[in-house]
């Protein structure tokens, strides 16, 4: 064995004030790093830009919901003011025959070429087919009706539904034809809901929920414009539908935010205050989002914009929500920082590869340089060496006692992180046990491939000076840049990040420490990890033999 | 005789006429081995390749037969070792070092290691980082000899003893020397080697100029004195008796005269014819004789001590 207890016990004489400080202050400094940062809770910021985010998300789903149902309402109404019309009202069913015999016609082609009935997609394009036809067959009678082409093609369409739900109509009595129609008009309100929040990426229960809603805003619409036309000396007048729409929307938003914070069968006070404090928020923002809805249409009208355009950046206008309103490169930089995991920085990149291995590095530049290089370049050296103590296990004892103070210092550092993560929540802690002993074995690698770097150095050279300025300069120099590395490494927020400051982390081995991998639970950390451990290993190797060889000046 | 320490045709060039050449001796058991020489001269380079410290460029050196570099370690079994330069290891106290340093030994009782801190008057709990230099230079006499190794190899060990320390000091070593032991020393005293070698070597430029058999010096009979006259007139007439004058100044009538220890009394009966101012003897040492040798090697004869 190439190990000298008296050796040994004479390094640890030589060093212990050395280790002890550095051991305590750096297990002080992470101690308060994780206990105090912990109960500071430093991420409230972090969850407060979360939120509003997150409500923010929430209210531009309100203004949109607003928008749409109050369109639907208003849509229903102009379409009862359409059928309600004298001359409609006694050729219904000439006019619906007429549209529906070229719908006819192409379905019987379509079943008599494929042998079956059109459904799906084919008779989707049967009827936009059968529809632009019908507009350009009849375009001097359409012309009366005083009724943009993409309304008439709309009515084509609720009519092709009525007859592809009821094909023997009896079309000589023009109520039945009318009834109908508003019927199929609920049906196509409901259906366009669907197929909206579907083409958002809502799922099917979602897009059926507002179907329903929005086949009850139409048949709540029509119902009001009947009963209102059967008054005595009515006038159709747009406004007062538009402002019984507004009052519609509102309210029924209300009720839906009420009802979402009655949680419990029989709510407590408290819980009903509470629900309708949030139901009136969400009126008043329907009202708004509605409001402004309108303002955009007044202001755009006249425009060279079409109709269609003019409704569509109505609508976006109305259900913008706050972070719609800054602009995109902020919006994204807040958004990045509301994600950001504060605790992931400062413990892992910040503490653990930075400030916690400063002290520890200082620790081994020192004790490299006095284990070897500085007892030769003294000249004390030559007491050991004139016992009968072989060089090689002068070399061994030293590098046993450099590893073994190192691992000391790290087990007492990694006790205190898990009793201080134990003290702030365990596992219900942003880092949890695993992952800090990762974080500690992580530190321990990489200061015992620096410790085995120096103490190289320490036996190749025989004065201090060169020694402590190779090995040691080296060292800290890797460490600043790591320091500079920081600052262009994605674990800092965009908004702070100076991308070209990235290669500074190419000159240090401190890179090969991934806590980011070790944060998201990736294993290329491990590789890395024995790429370290497989740099202190050579060079302690390296130095044992280099000092067993070399010329001594004792 | 059996030769403990040999070295043969050592050389370690430094280049820019730094280091060794060609240094062969031999040193027998028993016998007290002398290094004389100038900083620099090469003592201590000659000394690091006897301990194995260095591995010789040429030429070799054995240690009771074993190579000093390849067979260090089991070398040390029978060494002891006073280094040139004082530099303890990072120890608190004498005695800690001491006790240190008897560990890395082996050894398990410290009683020689008392009797000589008692001779030396050391005080062994003193701070090592306070310790005067005289102080540290016991203190590494004590580590060296306390182990009572075969073979003792002092670099320079009186360097900061006071004068009445350098003579304890020196009766240690005749001590040891009695008792057997194979002592190698270097000094730049000539004195103090010539009080205990047997043997010195001068190095002088990496290589060894002579070696000079104390014992012979000492016994030798022929002696110089240095006479001076009163007036010119007796300085005249005893230059014309025939004594070897070996050095004549006129100005102050001062003549230098060798001669046998036989002759003694024929000369004092010449001089009582005379009258003298002073007459002294100018003894014959091994700093005469190296000097000697010196001024013939070296050329300009430069005054190197």
């Amino acid at each position: 064995m190439y190990f000298s207890k008296a050796l040994f016990k004479q390094s640890m004489k030589a060093n212990w004030v050395k280790w002890l400080c550095v051991t305590v202050a750096t297990c002080v400094m992470l101690a308060i790093v994780i206990i105090v940062l912990g109960s500071l809770a430093i991420n409230d910021i972090r969850d407060s830009l979360k939120d509003v985010f997150e409500q923010a998300d929430q209210e531009g789903y309100l203004n949109e919901n607003s928008v749409d149902s109050y369109e639907a309402y208003t849509l229903s109404v102009d379409f009862a003011n359409q059928l309600d019309d004298p001359m409609l009202s006694m050729f219904a069913g000439t006019a619906y025959n007429m549209a529906v015999s070229g719908y006819q016609e192409k379905i019987d082609a379509y079943t008599e070429a494929n042998g079956q009935a059109p459904t799906g997609e084919a008779l989707e394009t049967i009827k936009e087919e059968a529809a632009t036809e019908f507009i350009t067959e009849n375009e001097s009678i359409l012309a009366m009706l005083n009724m943009t082409d993409e309304e008439i093609s709309q009515f084509l369409y609720i009519v092709y539904m009525t007859h592809d739900n009821n094909p023997t109509l009896d079309t000589t009595n023009n109520e039945t034809v009318i009834t109908e129609l508003k019927e199929s008009f609920v049906e196509y309100a409901g259906l366009t809901a669907y197929n909206l929040y579907i083409s958002q990426g809502e799922t099917e229960e979602v897009a059926n929920g507002y179907r329903l809603q929005a086949v009850e805003l139409a048949n709540t619409a029509i119902n009001s414009y009947e009963q209102k036309s059967q008054e005595e000396g009515f006038v159709y007048d747009e406004e007062v539908f538009k402002e019984e729409a507004n009052e519609y929307v509102i309210n029924m938003i209300y009720t839906q935010t009420y009802n979402q914070f009655i949680t419990s069968e029989t709510p407590t006070e408290e819980e009903i205050s509470n629900a309708e404090q949030y139901a009136v928020a969400a009126k008043v923002l329907a009202n708004t989002a509605i409001s402004t809805y309108e303002l955009w249409i007044d202001e755009l009208t006249g425009s060279e914009m079409t109709d269609a355009e003019i409704k569509a950046y109505a609508k976006e206008q109305a259900s913008a929500s706050i972070t719609d309103q800054i602009p995109e490169k902020v919006a994204e930089a807040l958004e990045e920082l509301g994600n950001m995991d504060i605790y992931g920085l400062i413990i892992g990149s910040i503490f653990y590869r930075i400030a916690g291995i400063l002290l520890p590095m200082v620790f081994v530049i020192m004790v490299a340089n006095g284990l070897l290089a500085g007892q030769v370049d003294s000249g004390s050296m030559a007491y050991v060496l004139s016992t009968p103590t072989k060089r090689r296990t002068v070399a061994c004892t030293q590098m046993a006692y450099l590893m073994l103070s190192l691992l000391a210092m790290f087990l007492l550092v990694t006790v205190t992180s898990v009793i201080s993560i134990w003290v702030v929540g365990g596992n219900n802690f942003a880092i949890n046990f695993a992952e800090i002993c990762l974080f500690n074995l992580g530190a321990f690698l990489t200061m015992f491939a620096f410790a085995g770097y120096c103490f190289m150095c320490s036996a190749i050279f025989n004065r201090s000076k060169y020694s402590m300025s190779i090995g040691g300069g080296l060292s800290i120099f890797m460490l600043v840049c790591t320091i500079l590395g920081l600052f262009g490494s994605n674990v800092v927020p965009s908004a702070m990040r100076i991308d070209a400051m990235n290669v500074f982390n190419y000159f240090s081995i401190i890179s090969l420490f991934d806590t980011v991998s070790i944060l998201n639970g990736t294993i290329s950390f491990a590789w890395k990890f024995a790429i370290l451990a497989g740099i202190a290993i050579v060079t302690f190797i390296i130095g044992v033999f280099r000092f067993e060889k070399k010329d001594l000046p004792l | 005789m059996e030769e403990v320490i040999k070295a043969e045709h050592l050389t370690k060039d430094y280049g820019g006429g730094r280091g060794i050449f060609d240094i062969s001796f031999f040193i027998t058991k028993g016998e007290v081995f002398g290094f004389v020489g100038t900083n620099g001269s090469g003592k201590t380079t000659t000394i690091r390749h006897i301990m194995g410290f260095i591995k010789p460029k040429n030429g070799t050196v054995t240690v009771l037969g074993m190579d000093a570099w390849k067979d260090a370690c089991k070398i040390k079994e029978s060494v002891a070792y006073i280094p040139g330069e004082i530099a303890f290891p990072d120890l608190t106290t004498g005695i800690e070092f001491l006790k240190a340093q008897a560990e890395l030994l082996g050894l398990k009782s410290m009683d020689r290691a008392e009797e000589l801190i008692k001779r030396l008057q050391l005080d062994p709990s003193a701070n090592l980082k306070r310790m005067s230099k005289g102080m540290k230079q016991k203190t590494a006499i004590v580590a060296a000899l306390m182990a009572d190794k075969d073979i003792l190899i002092l670099d320079e060990p009186t360097t900061g003893l006071d004068p009445l320390m350098r003579e304890t000091f020196l009766e240690l070593i005749l001590e040891e020397k009695r008792k057997g032991k194979t002592i190698l020393m270097s000094s730049q005293m000539f004195d103090e080697l010539e009080e205990t070698c047997d043997r010195v070597a001068l190095i002088y430029d990496g290589k060894i100029i002579d070696i000079a058999d104390v014992n012979a010096l000492k016994s030798s009979t022929i002696k110089s004195y240095k006479i001076e006259f009163l007036d010119k007139e007796d300085y005249l007439k005893f230059k014309k008796l025939k004594y070897k004058i070996i050095r004549d100044q006129e100005k102050y009538y001062q003549v230098t005269v060798q001669i046998d220890d036989s002759e003694i009394n024929r000369l004092f009966k010449s001089l009582s014819k005379y009258k003298l101012k002073f007459i002294s003897e100018i003894k014959f040492n091994l700093e005469k004789h190296f000097k000697d040798i010196l001024e013939k090697e070296v050329k300009g004869g430069k005054n190197v001590f």
